[in-house]
This record gives structure tokens, C-alpha cells and sequence, in this order.
């Protein structure tokens, strides 16, 4: 009796087994008649909001969900600009003109028109968007918006610059017909308001879990999905998970880079120094810090290596204090120099009982970073109490002020144009709008530091952009209104064999949050 | 005292010794880097060091004083609050039995570690406040019990011929109950310690506890959340001293809590 009963216990735990196992064996290659992988499968698990202009998170991976359901009139290639839903493009001065594609259509089947684009814009002027390239209230970017035929668009904007193109080109096009009843989009969230122009179409969202799936378009006008699903599924941890064939990119811890650089049946997309981490000041809340060599001494106290070796397991590389990272185009590496000096810290600091707050996200690399400075600023001689919330939380309580001192990672830095020195540092664009890249230091002002950050940007003349991009980061490095602490490189690794279309634009290095990365490109790829 | 509670008293107070000596002369900190990133065990750092260069053994010694004062807290205010509700309950009357035994009946029903880290949520990230959501959850089984206990010994006939012969309400405490309580008492509140152990570790795990605490549920979840961890060699000496700690712990307060449970409330081992 009791035998059978191990036995069954037995055939249990293998049938038990053989549900849990990996439906999809690595390195098999699904190949459908029309060249499309049967699913892209990505590591989830993180609720990013709904993928919608007005629901997702305002970080890099909810706005990567939308962007595979929304689309916009341009998209951005290795190059530089492509054309998206508008086939070409001509600019006149102060108005832009875009033609769209004639076989553009939204998900339930109607066509996109240039009245679609027009009504858009002005939604948008209404109700700005969570990732919003065309400003909000009286900074709205375009003065007028005019569909002037069934496929053709004319914008006119206040003053064009070296950025108006893809702020014009890059806000996702909402379908009128749904849109033009809705009167409070921030809570509208019927099945049609996940209906766009994108190369996916929406299939299912779970906040609970993080999970998302999008099916492939079939009468896309730009090009030609390569999947015929994407699926963002949970996973407990991530490499095992990609070990497993149970999803198809993973991001690699920096300790394994040995074993997977000399694999041959796994690609590797770099990240350079894409992620960065910076230590916001509120000067409000510590106006002692208004001087100079008090923000020295800050620097001066940071073993910064030490978040690199520690922390980013050797990938990456001790901020500029410019802030743009090395391996930018635009990276001045000229600009002042803040070494690692503990004793010079303390004794600027001895005597003044500082104590100070930071608030830090209590997940990921953060609270390891936060628990380095806190150490580092405590030898120096400043109390710290850190303060560790959910991303989201820590967010929402920089973007409200709610801080002494703040430390924010966030991708993007690696970005080809520094267009963020001007959104975090300029008094004019600084914190506005909810994103990283947006969150600059309070209480702060620099008439030097606004003037060239606002001067880069009007400034169309590539060279001169670059040596414009140069001197502020110069300026920011003299007067260092926030730190730097660190930029990491992280890889991505993936298996060849099943897909290989992975890339970076020439803008964003984040691979899995481009939209061209899940269309199927051809030679491009 | 049973053979079985002599070996766990004194594999417990050896752990306890062991951790004494590491925080006191073991020469590198439990908060500040003493080495380079994830040195295996050697010599000078007797278990190695974490990611940040902090000794593991001088974490793990550190982690058990804040494990075992959660514990204790949590199991002392499971002992004052339990005993004093308890007996309020069972001697008060109708009225405040009825409402007692409504609190704990709640406390009792209510599944605990959804309500804990909503709890813990609301209140913030601190060591503290761990120790009062533990608390607030451990009173009630402790309460129940002794209840019960009390409202038995009032039928007993020689509580009943202490009453009529005078006796007030406290010496009726400290001489008839108080022997019978007791026991029952401590060794439910023993059991308490074992549990908020776990707990404490639990909520640090989902990451309610100070985030650089230095506590044995926090070593865990530093060390499981690292990127690849079971691709290196590393979970052998960073995850394992914790989570065996963590273990054999709560193992010899539960096995002492039998024990003593075994000698004075069952009165197996009387005359033992």
C-alpha cells in the first residue's frame, strides 16, 4: 500500500514536471510562410501601466508598449529619421509639411487621415499626454495644425529648431473617431482605447502580474512585423528564465559577460553607458549647499569607482560631471574633474551637523548605490537617513519636491544628442513633465547654464550644436548643480538562431524598446 | 529538564555565544565595506563578503541580535498583551469577553501576511515598525488560550472555596492561577519568538524592512535579487549562512518551546 502510494507520488511530481517545462526548446527557430517569428517573448512581471498615450508609466518600458500599438508620423533608424506613417516630409521655415501613407490604417480598419493627425494635435494641446514631445499650455509647440487633404498635414510652429522635426514626428496618432467623445482620457479605458496604427495590435494586459501581449497587424503600412505575438511574461528571475527558452532577450548580469561573449549561438546588443544614476539636491531644503565648495566637498566624499566595481560589477564607468556620458558624440571629455578625496570631504564638512535625507528607489541597483553614498557621506561627516519607495513613488515624490537629496537611475543617457541637458538643467525646461530626464535640481538657478542649454537647441548648424552641447556640459561641470555618480553598460543577450533583429537607433540604445527592433527589416536588420 | 531541551538550549546558546564573540571581537564591521566585492570565504573574512564589500560573518552576527530582539520584542509584547487580555477576557465579565474574544477572533481569522504588508506598507520601512505588525498578529493565539485556561480554573473548586472564603481578586491571582498561567504562558510566547523570526524575515524579503538593515531576511533578499546569482559561485557562501542561520534558529526556539511545554504544561516529566 504504501508503495503504490510513493509510486503515485512519484508519477505526480514527473507529470508535475513535465508541465512545467519550457514549451519551446532553445534555439528552435519557428519560421512561419511570411517570415515572422511565432512569438518574441520578453522577461514582464513589472507593471508599466496600460499600453495607451494616457496610461502608461512614464518610463522607457511602459512608453515601449504604446509605441507598439500607437504610431507616429516618423520613426527614428540608425540613421537619423524614416518615415513612419507619413512617407515624406518637407520643412519651410516655421511650418512642416508630412504626407501620409495612403494605406495607413488604425486596427479596426479605418483609414488614417490627415484629419486623424490634426485631431490629435489638438487633443493633445487639450490633454497633454503622458510622454508628450510637443509640450503643454502656453510652450505647446505648434501654433496651428491643418490637414490641407485626405493624406497631407501642415503644421506651423512658434520657432523651429534643431529638435522641432521629432517633436513633430514623434507623438502617436490617436484614431478621431474614438477620440473625439472622450472628454477625460486619464480614466478612459474601453477596449478601443487601445486601438492605434502601430505594428502590434493590442491582445492583453495584466497589471496584477505584468503582463502583456500584442499580436501582429497584418495591413501595417511601414513594413512588416517579424512576430506574429509579443508577449511580456513573468518570470521569477530572468537568466533562468532565458536559460529556460522561456523568454527570448535577457539582460545579462555583468559577472557572466566571460561565458556569454564566447558563446557563439548567443548575441550581444551593448547599452553604453546608457544607464545613469544622478544625486539630486534640493536647494530649497539645504541652501548651504548653494555653495560652491560644499558641492565640491559632495563630490569629493563619493567613491564613485566603487558604485562601478560594487555595483555594476565593473560595466561602466565614474559620471562626467558634465553629465552627458563618455562614448556620446558630444561628450566633452574637458570638463572639471571631481577625484575621490575623503579627507579633503571631511574637512570641509567638519563642524556643520549636517544631516540629510535620500530618498532612493527601493529596488535594483538603487539601494545599493544609496547604501555606498550613505557610508561615504557619513565618513565625510553628514547623517544620512535614506528613504527607500517603489520606483513609481520615489518618482512622483522628486517630480512634487518631496526630497533633501534624491538619487535617480534612469536609461537614455547614452542617447546620440544630449537633448536632456536642457530638460534637466535649463531654468526655463527643467522638471516638467514626469520623466527622468526631466528632473533637474530645485532651487537652482544659472543664468550661464540656461542660456547655452536654450542656445543648443535653436541651433541647427550640426558642428555648432556639438561645440554649443560641448561648453554647456563644460558650464554644468564648473558649477555642478547636481552629481553625477555613475553610468553603467549593460547587454542584452539573445539567442541568434531564434531572432536576430535586435537594434539600437541612433537616439535610444535600449534594443527592446525600439519599435524597429520587432519589424521585420530585411537587409537592414 | 529533558535530554532534547538541555541539546537545544545549548545549541542555542552556543549560536548566541558564537554571534556574542563575532560582534565583539571579530575585527571587520557588519555596516562598513571591510573588503573587495564577493571575496570567498578566507582566513580574514571568515565567510566572505557580499557585493559591497561587507563581511558576511560580521552580517550574520549582527543579524542575529536584530532577528532575535524582533523576536524577543514580538514575543514579550506577545506575553503582556496575551497574558493581560487573556485574563481580562476571562475573569472581566461578559461584556468585555465578548469584546476581547471578538478581537481575537478577527486577529485569528485574518489572513496575516496580506494584512502585514499592507500594514507594513502604511507604516514605512523600519525595523519598529516590523516589530508591531508582528506583535499586533501574535497576541491573539496567546490571548485565546489563556482565556480559556482562566475561565477553566474560575470553575475549579478550590478557586471557588478561595472566593468564599474571602479571597480578593489579586490574591487569588498571585496564589491559584498565576502557577497554572505562567507556563502556559511562556511557552506560548516562546513560540511567538520562532515565528516573528520568520515573519520578520518575510517582510523584509518583500522589502518592508529598513532596506540597509542588516537583518537575516534582508541578506536574503540582497542576495537572491543579484543578477545571475545562481550562475556564480556566490549564493554558496552569501545565501547560505543566512538562510541555515535563519533555519537552525527557529528550530531550537521552537524544540526548547516543545520541551518546556512538554515539562510544565502537559507535566509529562514531572518527576522526571
Amino acid at each position: 500500500m504504501r508503495q503504490k502510494g510513493i509510486c503515485l507520488l512519484l508519477a505526480a511530481i514527473f507529470l508535475l514536471l513535465s508541465a512545467c517545462a519550457p514549451a519551446q526548446q532553445e534555439g528552435q527557430k519557428t519560421q512561419p510562410e511570411n517570415g515572422r517569428v511565432a512569438a518574441l517573448r520578453l522577461a514582464g512581471g513589472t507593471d508599466w501601466g496600460a499600453p495607451n498615450p494616457y496610461l502608461h508609466a512614464a518610463r522607457g518600458p511602459g512608453n515601449a508598449k504604446k509605441d507598439l500599438i500607437f504610431a507616429s508620423l516618423l520613426e527614428m533608424d540608425e540613421q537619423g529619421p524614416v518615415g513612419w506613417m507619413a512617407k515624406s516630409w518637407q520643412q519651410d521655415g516655421n511650418v512642416y509639411t508630412f504626407t501620409l501613407r495612403e494605406d495607413a490604417k488604425f486596427h479596426d480598419g479605418e483609414p488614417l487621415t490627415a484629419e486623424d493627425v490634426a485631431f490629435t494635435v489638438e487633443y493633445y494641446r487639450k490633454f497633454p499626454p503622458v510622454s508628450n514631445p510637443l509640450g503643454a499650455g502656453d510652450s505647446f509647440l505648434i501654433e496651428r495644425c491643418e490637414a490641407v487633404g485626405e493624406h497631407t498635414v501642415r503644421m506651423t510652429v512658434r520657432q523651429a529648431d534643431a529638435d522641432t522635426l521629432m517633436a513633430l514626428g514623434g507623438f502617436e496618432i490617436l484614431p478621431e473617431h474614438i477620440w473625439r467623445d472622450v472628454d477625460d482620457p486619464m480614466s478612459y479605458s474601453e477596449a478601443d482605447a487601445f486601438i492605434g496604427s502601430g505594428a502590434y495590435q493590442f491582445s492583453a494586459y495584466n497589471g496584477a502580474d505584468g503582463s502583456y501581449e500584442f499580436i501582429a497587424f497584418d495591413d501595417f503600412c511601414a513594413g512588416e512585423p517579424a512576430a506574429e505575438k509579443i508577449q511580456f511574461v513573468p518570470v521569477g528571475d530572468e537568466l533562468l528564465a532565458f536559460q529556460n527558452g522561456e523568454i527570448d532577450i535577457a539582460s545579462m548580469p555583468g559577472d557572466l559577460y566571460g561565458q556569454y561573449s564566447n558563446d557563439p549561438e548567443i548575441g550581444m546588443i551593448a547599452k553604453e553607458n546608457d544607464m545613469g544614476y544622478k544625486l539630486l539636491i534640493n536647494f530649497e531644503k539645504y541652501p548651504e549647499f548653494l555653495d560652491i565648495q560644499l558641492r565640491q566637498a559632495l563630490y569629493a566624499a563619493l567613491d564613485r569607482q566603487a558604485v562601478v566595481d560594487k555595483v555594476f560589477r565593473g560595466l561602466g564607468t565614474v559620471g562626467s560631471a558634465g553629465y552627458a556620458p563618455a562614448g556620446s558624440i558630444y561628450y566633452n571629455p574637458a570638463c572639471v574633474q571631481y577625484p575621490y578625496d575623503p579627507q579633503a570631504a571631511k574637512a570641509a564638512f567638519a563642524g556643520m551637523g549636517l544631516e540629510v535625507t535620500l530618498l532612493a528607489a527601493n529596488s535594483g541597483d538603487d539601494v545599493k548605490i544609496a547604501e555606498l553614498l550613505k557610508l561615504d557621506l557619513e565618513a565625510a561627516g553628514i547623517g544620512v537617513e535614506v528613504q527607500a519607495y517603489d520606483s513609481a513613488v520615489r518618482d512622483g515624490m522628486v517630480n512634487a519636491g518631496e526630497y533633501g537629496f534624491a538619487l535617480v537611475g534612469n536609461g537614455g543617457w547614452g542617447g546620440r544628442a544630449p537633448a536632456y541637458l536642457r530638460t534637466v538643467f535649463s531654468d526655463i525646461a527643467k522638471n516638467q513633465g514626469g520623466g527622468p530626464h526631466n528632473m533637474g535640481p530645485i532651487g537652482y538657478s544659472s543664468p550661464a547654464i540656461t542660456e547655452l542649454a536654450e542656445a543648443q537647441q535653436q541651433e541647427t548648424d550640426f558642428q555648432k550644436r556639438v561645440e554649443l552641447f560641448k561648453q554647456l556640459q563644460r558650464q554644468i561641470s564648473e558649477e555642478i548643480p547636481l552629481v553625477v555618480v555613475a553610468t553603467q553598460t549593460s547587454y542584452s543577450i539573445y539567442r541568434k538562431a531564434h531572432y536576430d533583429g535586435w537594434m539600437k537607433t541612433c537616439d535610444y540604445q535600449q534594443a527592446e524598446q525600439n519599435r524597429l527592433s520587432y519589424m521585420n527589416r530585411g537587409e537592414a536588420s | 529538564m529533558t535530554k532534547g531541551a538541555k541539546w537545544a538550549c545549548a545549541a542555542f546558546l552556543l549560536a548566541a555565544l558564537v554571534c556574542l564573540g563575532g560582534v565583539l571581537f571579530y575585527p571587520h564591521p557588519a555596516q562598513i565595506p571591510s573588503g573587495d566585492s564577493l571575496e570567498p570565504p578566507s582566513v580574514s573574512h571568515w565567510l566572505g563578503t557580499d557585493d559591497l564589500g561587507i563581511d558576511i560573518f560580521a552580517q550574520i552576527c549582527a543579524g542575529f541580535f536584530s532577528s532575535m530582539g524582533i523576536g524577543l520584542a514580538a514575543g514579550g509584547l506577545a506575553f503582556l498583551l496575551g497574558g493581560a487580555l487573556g485574563i481580562a477576557a476571562g475573569c472581566g465579565g461578559k461584556a468585555a469577553d465578548t469584546a476581547l474574544s471578538f478581537v481575537m477572533e478577527v486577529l485569528l481569522t485574518a489572513p496575516q501576511l496580506p494584512v502585514m504588508i499592507l500594514v507594513g506598507a502604511f507604516l514605512g520601512q523600519s525595523m519598529w515598525n516590523i516589530v508591531w505588525v508582528v506583535a499586533l498578529f501574535s497576541w491573539a493565539p496567546v490571548a485565546k488560550i489563556i482565556r480559556a485556561k482562566t475561565v477553566s480554573l474560575q470553575q475549579s473548586g478550590y478557586l471557588r472555596l478561595a472566593k468564599s472564603c474571602g479571597a480578593g481578586p489579586w490574591a487569588l491571582f498571585c496564589s491559584h492561577m498565576a502557577r497554572e498561567l505562567m507556563p502556559l504562558l511562556c511557552v506560548n510566547s516562546l513560540a511567538v519568538i520562532g515565528k516573528a523570526v520568520l515573519q520578520e524575515a518575510s517582510l523584509a524579503y518583500l522589502g518592508l524592512s529598513d532596506p540597509l538593515a542588516k537583518s537575516w531576511g534582508m541578506m536574503i533578499q540582497k542576495c537572491v535579487s543579484f543578477r545571475g546569482i545562481y550562475f556564480t559561485e556566490y549564493w554558496k557562501w552569501w545565501l547560505l549562512p543566512p538562510v541555515g542561520m535563519l533555519l537552525l534558529t527557529v528550530l531550537y526556539v521552537r524544540l526548547f518551546a516543545r520541551e518546556l511545554e512538554k515539562i510544565w504544561v502537559r507535566g509529562e516529566n514531572r518527576y522526571v
